[in-house]
């Protein structure tokens, strides 16, 4: 087994749809997650899509996605759950306040009887505040976070929006709440080696989804101007895909000279071989003729081409592609990103994201696939009986 | 703080390298910005820029052509103050002069961590690549941030936030359906890339803590954006079902869970919208409660979850014309105080201006720097109770001015006096 930075360190995870990202993130890293999940399992085991769209515990793709390379655990009740929690390193739960103080799961009481646990607690608005109890799934939180405000549609010739503001699939807030968390833990479990207590981290997925939309804050600030949704520069190829095609002329004028000749090689550049175009400030007022120069070229070849050819002129554009059609990425697949694992009990091998990054000393680990309901009840109830700071590598590891 | 004793020597610009040390900034790592005067941050110099007291900016509306080369001062970049909090330090050292090369390299010494963000191979002309910080500084951990990263057949391929977005399902994940993709106007990868650079360097901590080894990380920004599709790859694969098919992307619909109503509805006011999203009967009940149980709410065939979302067409737009009269956020408190998922859209001003719990969680920290004065800019939105971290690091300071801290980097790190600074000065090493 290859050496992971969280090599023996136990995470437990008490956590509904909102923050599996998280574990999926710290396993990777090469910690022992293990999911507590009620008898009829975590929640996220009943949310689609389904395998062959025919629902059960161990069907959910949903499920599968973000439980890779955990173990699973049924508990029973609360005091079994506390047990675990005072032989795990990390607690990463998405109990709201009040039900976590009625259940012993508030940090205070949690601290007093594991001082080393760290509790990684990832709530719609964070502990407290006046919005604090309120209800959130991810569209919500990308409302209020922002990023919807700027994502969708123009306006029409009017000037008025037709089309409403767009939150992108995926659960994008939610998955940034707990890459924070993620983050936050390894903060937490580094400086718990020097000074052997852990802590709470408040992670508010609101806050999170705020903090995400670029200059927009900064606009604002500088210039009172709030940034709107609308198009971002698109090419159709010939094929019908489509390519984002920025053109960075505010990095120099290397840009333009590398994208014209380019265009020239292509027999397209038309108007923009006049030596006036040179100027930006004649480019900017004639920037019509560069997009027409732009689609003369578009049209003329696939999608999959066009991407290439602008960056074979260093211009940042890329293809776009659906989820799937990432899978055919070459360069991806050298680097060895996609990573196929057995599930055994269906006789199926499942193809799924991998290393989010190439760590050459401690690579990415996906150790296996996501967990049965309760598979490892046993075996964890066994392994983590002893308090995590009595073992090596916890608490003060070399 | 988390990464109190931390030194992160940070060759990184623009937003998806600078990002991820802001993070460490704001966990207390000592970040030190290594720059040039000669080539300064493209984000340093470009709108919208932080205006002059009593001045008003121009706007990222205007066009970024124009304003190219008519930055005021490297120090007025807005979009620099974004992604350059945390505390960060900044020295001018020129790496391709050789005494500025080997003033670097003391400092690697010196250094637990080097990142960049420049495109691949870079650092290896100017001499600093992986083998040599690794002879200065056998423990060094190298995180490199790049667009397709060092390793591939693509990694001549340059992007931003857009591009990775269109390669990696990002942008073909917003749409109605029947049209193009909607995407996002802004580099949500940028973030994204960050944050697992973060992780990266974190990662590279805690390996280092316990085999005393450092090792090279090598971050591009598509690898830490194909998970965030969630499921649908695996539909595609496993269940045939491809993202690239009639009807997707939904808008704002969910079909998993189902959500229904669920969606952005118009609200009182020129383009505003409130987002309701009803996933069980409590919140269906809930909501018509609030509606005052108009008589539309009791057909039949929004009788069930399944007939709800069956019939979303006509439920939105009975929706619609409730929350169309009403201010959004009296439409969200009320949803809210009956336990029903609900959210005004926010734009940038709203969630300065007109969000409490934004306020109320100390998310904005008035910070700046000799040369722009105050601004509330954000740091990391999580809370520590033993190791809070802080948007102005552990100096508890604003973005730093171009080159700023040279010399009492210099002193402090190097132990080098105001003359051998002043004569490193002279002879142009640290432009």
């Amino acid at each position: 087994m290859s050496r992971a930075p969280l090599d023996g360190v136990r995470v437990l995870e008490l956590v509904d749809e909102s923050a599996e990202y998280c574990g999926r993130l710290l396993a990777g890293l090469g910690a022992d997650v293990v999911k507590a999940e009620p008898p009829e399992g975590a929640p996220s085991r009943r949310i689609g899509p389904f395998l062959d769209d025919a629902p059960g515990p161990d069907r959910s793709l949903a499920f599968w996605a973000d439980n890779v390379g955990k173990r699973s655990v049924v508990v029973e009740d609360d005091g079994e759950l506390l047990a675990l929690c005072d032989a795990a390193d990390v607690l990463v739960h998405t109990v709201r306040r009040a039900e976590a103080a009625a259940r012993g799961l508030d940090f205070d009481s949690l601290h007093g009887r594991a001082p080393g646990l760290v509790v990684c607690a990832i709530t719609p608005f964070g502990q407290d505040g006046p919005w604090a109890d309120y209800e959130a799934d991810d569209l919500v939180l990308m409302a209020l976070g922002g990023s919807m405000a700027a994502c969708g549609y123009g306006p029409g010739p009017d000037g008025r929006y037709d089309t409403a503001p767009l939150a992108c699939h995926g659960d994008q807030a939610w998955r940034t709440a707990s890459t924070y968390g993620a983050i936050a833990v390894l903060g937490a479990l580094l400086w718990r080696e020097t000074a052997g207590s852990g802590q709470l981290i408040d992670v508010s997925a609101h806050e999170c989804s705020a903090s995400m939309t670029e200059w927009h804050l900064m606009t604002y600030l500088c210039s009172g101007q709030v940034h709107r949704r609308g198009p971002h520069p698109t090419l159709t190829a010939a094929d019908g895909r489509q390519v984002a095609a920025l053109n960075p002329d505010f990095l120099g004028p290397h840009v333009f000279a590398r994208m014209l000749e380019m265009l020239e090689d292509e027999d397209v550049a038309g108007a923009l071989s006049d030596p006036a175009f040179a100027d930006p400030a004649y480019r900017a007022s004639h920037y019509g003729e560069v997009w027409r120069a732009l689609k003369r070229l578009a049209a003329a070849h696939d999608g999959e081409a066009l991407y290439r050819l602008g960056q074979s002129a260093g211009l940042p554009w890329g293809v776009i592609r659906s989820p799937e059609e990432v899978l055919d990425d070459d360069h991806l697949r050298a680097r060895g990103h996609f990573v196929t694992l057995d599930h055994p009990e269906l006789d199926r091998t499942v193809t799924y994201a991998g290393a989010p990054f190439v760590a050459h000393g401690s690579p990415w680990v996906v150790r296996r696939r996501p967990p049965l309901l309760g598979e490892h009840t046993g075996e964890v109830r066994h392994q983590w009986r002893r308090p995590a700071v009595d073992r090596p590598g916890a608490g003060g590891a070399p | 703080m988390a990464l109190e004793g931390v030194r992160i020597l940070d060759f990184t610009r623009l937003g998806f390298g600078a990002q991820a040390t802001l993070i460490c900034g704001c966990l207390g790592a000592d970040v030190i910005r290594v720059e040039s005067t000669r080539r300064p941050d493209p984000i340093r110099v470009m709108p919208p820029y932080v205006p002059e007291p009593g001045e008003h900016g121009e706007g990222f509306g205007a066009a970024t052509l124009a304003n190219a080369t008519g930055a005021p001062s490297p120090n007025r970049g807005g979009i620099f103050y974004k992604y350059n909090t945390g505390g960060k330090r900044s020295i001018t050292v020129d790496a391709r002069h050789p005494s500025g090369l080997a003033l670097l390299k003391r400092l690697v010494e010196r250094s637990d961590v080097v990142t960049e963000s420049f495109a691949a191979g870079t650092l290896d002309r100017w001499g600093l690549g992986y083998d040599v910080l690794r002879a200065l500084r056998p423990d060094i951990v190298y995180v490199s941030m790049c667009g397709f990263g060092h390793d591939g057949p693509d990694t001549s391929h340059v992007t931003m936030g857009p591009t990775a977005q269109a390669l990696t399902g990002l942008t073909f994940m917003v749409g109605l359906p029947g049209r193009p993709p909607a995407g996002w106007s802004f580099s949500y990868l940028d973030h994204v890339g960050g944050y697992l650079g973060a992780i990266a360097v974190l990662g590279a901590l805690q390996h280092r803590r316990r085999t005393g080894e450092g090792q090279h990380v090598d971050v591009s920004q598509l690898e830490p954006a194909t998970a965030l599709s969630g499921a649908l790859l695996l539909d595609a694969t496993l269940n045939g079902r491809p993202s690239r098919r009639p009807g997707f992307p939904t808008g704002n619909r969910r079909a998993h869970p189902p959500t229904a109503p669920g969606g952005a509805y118009r609200a009182l006011g020129d383009d505003r919208w409130v987002v309701i999203s009803c996933r069980t009967e409590h919140h269906w009940a809930a909501l018509v409660e609030a509606m005052g149980r108009p008589s539309w709410a009791r057909d039949p065939r929004f009788s069930t979850l399944a007939g709800r979302v069956e019939h979303a067409d006509d439920l939105d737009a009975h929706l619609e014309q409730w929350t169309s009269g009403q201010d959004r956020y009296d439409v969200m408190h009320r949803l809210q105080a009956l336990g029903v998922p609900a959210g005004a859209v926010q734009d940038a001003a709203d969630r300065l201006e007109r969000d409490p719990q934004l306020a109320a969680r100390g998310h904005y920290t008035l910070l700046g720097n000799a040369e722009v004065g105050a601004l509330a800019l954000e740091g990391v939105p999580f809370r520590m109770s033993a190791t809070p971290p802080h948007t102005g690091g552990r100096l508890r300071r604003g973005p730093p001015c171009l080159g700023e801290d040279t010399a009492a980097v210099l002193a402090e790190v190097l132990g080098m006096g105001p003359d051998e600074v002043a004569a490193l000065a002279g002879d142009g090493a640290l432009a």
